[in-house]
């Protein structure tokens, strides 16, 4: 606590080897910077040039994927932080064994291919899956839904939601919430005043990034929700099939993601430098 | 309840006992601690202290106990009463402080007092931000004051909202040893101000002496000794106590005569080679064995042999060791077969210029000496 990790003048530290030769490491950062940038440049002049990409922003296909998308990924990122915040806390909090196996599982859909993903989905809930008859019997069909593309949203998005908000639980000490309760905060109201605001700009990252992964969702959507405009047609799928009849309209959707992609960007950096120094 | 100052707030005294078992490790534990007294628990690391305390505030479930907390029971295993710690009404000061780094000083000093009207608080908060003299710090974050403001903003935050039990875990411990020197007192007197029972907790044998008005040492999850700081500390009458207190000399005699009108008794060293010693009257039989304590800082080196002294114990010998021991040096001193260890300042060492092989004599009043009990043999 109350102290910061102040590192050494770089006089103090003898040259190392990377160092002395710093034409690896401009090259490096040359390559990379290009790759990255390169292809992000060529969206943007292919906006510039052409005068009716814009125009497209307000064709009736991308306004519906718009639509659909922001619809679809805000109810996923309030299921997430509903269901993934208490859940975090447990992971963070508890050491039986079960819960370290539950940990193991947590990320397994960060690593699957989400069209691997999309196809569990239907053997689970689709007509022939295994809940299949019992939903049907309540009159629910999933697939090829909204409520699809939120179900595919939620499964590759979630654990990025989870894991830095559990990483943010397990960094506030025990000994804070102690000395919360000898103060008279109820375990609840502790949570509330302490763990939740000191853990904040890590659920904070962690809900960004979960966003952002929601937005890009394509693979397990459109193997277990499908391509229906205006329904499950987000705008990663509206992109693909926009590529196909108006290039214009593709690119209209891509700025639009690349400018939401910014914007998740620029609220990292401001959250990770609200983060409380010397602790969490 | 009264949320007056602390002049008004009705302050109680705080007993009880416990026990507590996890795995092979059980601990035990009994008190009485007074509104305005200091009940250090003092012992090495990892002995069940701060177990203890923690039972206390309630973060932990003893099997047994019963515990009283401003005239609240707080804890009754037979009756089946356990409140949680957010209803104990303890305040508890850790070692790291543990101010809350998402708020301000003034912020955490007013975090317990959620409930008071903001009148109330306000009033509260400026009263002890006068008291611990924190006024040009409320709007600081905790890492941005020093270690011994951050004590004063935990323990002012502690204080806050009144409690009937202060409990203090190795408060000193992530200071420097000047600044703990200069904040023991400080504490001390603020603790008493506030008129609240306080337990403390510390492996540090200046600080037992220094905080407390009662001292209990607690061993291997046992209480060993208790009573005031210097009897228990000073002078530990069982073996495990003196043995933590790190006293210095502790020889294995054997009681030759028994002098009442003097107030004294004479015993030799078992093993024939003439040692003898006159200490303070017990009640032990002539001829049975004891161990008699010493503390380094009571011997005093003389050369040559001095006449005319008060002092009943002089026992010639051979310096056998010199260790320089902050702030003096120690001064291993061969009687016989007997090894005297003896405190000495760098002034006297130099002025008798004393070396290994020096023939030396130590003086220690009869007084000076204490029988150890020790159970464990």
């Amino acid at each position: 606590m109350g102290f910061s990790l102040k590192g050494p003048s770089s006089d103090a530290w003898p040259l190392g080897p990377i160092t002395r030769a710093p034409s690896i490491g401009a090259l490096a950062t040359f390559l990379y910077v290009v790759f990255i940038c390169l292809p992000i440049l060529a969206l943007l002049a292919k906006v510039v040039s052409h005068n009716d990409a814009l125009a497209s922003v307000a064709s009736e296909q991308v306004v519906l994927a718009l639509r659909l998308s922001l619809f679809t990924s805000g109810i996923s990122m309030l299921v997430v932080a509903t269901v993934g915040t208490p859940f975090a806390l447990s992971l963070a909090r508890s050491e039986s064994t079960v819960m370290r196996l539950v940990d193991q599982i947590v990320e397994l859909p960060i690593v699957l291919p989400p069209v691997v993903a999309g196809v569990a989905m239907l053997l689970a809930f689709g007509r022939q899956g295994i809940l299949g008859a019992a939903l049907a019997q309540a009159g629910i069909a999933l697939p090829f839904t909204t409520a699809a593309v939120i179900f595919a949203q939620i499964f590759v998005a979630a654990p990025f939601y989870v894991r830095s908000a559990k990483l943010g639980f397990a960094a506030v000490p025990r000994e804070f919430e102690a000395i919360s309760q000898t103060l008279g905060l109820s375990p609840w109201r502790t949570f509330l005043k302490l763990t939740l605001p000191l853990a904040a700009p890590s659920l904070l990252t962690g809900l960004a990034l979960a966003w952002a992964r929601a937005l890009s969702e394509f693979g397990a959507t459109i193997m277990f929700a499908g391509n229906l405009t205006g329904k499950t047609q987000t705008m990663p799928l509206a992109i693909m099939t926009a590529m196909e009849t108006s290039l214009e309209d593709a690119i209209a959707l891509s700025v639009i993601l690349l400018a939401l992609a910014l914007l998740v960007l620029g609220a990292l950096g401001l959250v990770s430098r609200r983060r409380w120094q010397g602790s969490a | 309840m009264s949320y007056a100052t602390w002049g008004d707030a009705k302050v109680y005294r705080s007993s009880g006992w416990l026990r507590y078992r996890i795995g092979q490790f059980s601990l035990e534990g009994e008190w009485t601690v007074d509104p305005g007294q200091v009940l250090t628990l003092f012992g090495p690391s990892g002995t069940g202290k701060t177990t203890l305390l923690r039972a206390i505030a309630g973060l932990l479930r003893p099997r047994d106990g019963h515990i009283e907390i401003g005239a609240q029971t707080v804890l009754d295993s037979e009756s089946n009463v356990f409140l949680p710690p957010h209803l104990r009404r303890v305040g508890l000061l850790t070692q790291g402080y543990h101010l809350f780094p998402h708020l301000t000083v003034a912020g955490n000093i007013g975090y317990g007092l959620i409930d008071w009207t903001p009148e109330m608080r306000r009033r509260r908060l400026a009263e002890l931000v006068e008291l611990f003299q924190l006024s040009e710090l409320v709007d600081r974050r905790p890492h941005q004051i020093s270690g011994g403001q951050q004590q004063r903003a935990a323990l002012a935050r502690a204080l806050a909202p009144q409690p009937a039990l202060m409990l203090l875990d190795e408060p000193f411990n992530s200071l420097d040893i000047e600044l703990r020197r200069s904040l023991r007192s400080e504490l001390r007197a603020r603790l008493k101000e506030a008129a609240v029972p306080a337990i403390m907790v510390t492996h540090d044998i200046e600080e037992a002496i220094s905080m407390a008005d009662l001292v209990q040492v607690i061993d291997g999850g046992r209480l060993r000794s208790a009573g005031a700081p210097l009897e228990v500390l000073g002078q530990p009458g069982h073996g495990r106590v003196a043995r933590l207190v790190g006293v210095e000399n502790l020889l294995d005699m054997t009681i030759t005569s028994i002098h009442p009108q003097d107030g004294t008794m004479v015993c030799v060293a078992p093993d024939g080679s003439g040692l003898q010693l006159e200490i303070p009257l017990s009640d032990v039989a002539g001829g049975s064995r004891v161990t008699v304590g010493i503390r380094a800082s009571d011997v005093i080196l003389a050369d040559p042999e001095p006449r005319g002294s008060s002092a009943r114990n002089r026992l010639p010998g051979v310096v056998s060791r010199v260790e320089l021991r902050p702030p003096g040096y120690q001064v291993t001193l061969a009687c016989g077969s007997v090894d005297l260890k003896c405190h000495i300042t760098g002034t006297s060492l130099n002025e008798m210029d004393i070396v290994v092989g020096k023939n030396l004599w130590a003086v220690f009043k009869a007084s000076s000496c204490f029988l150890v009990s020790d159970e464990d043999r």
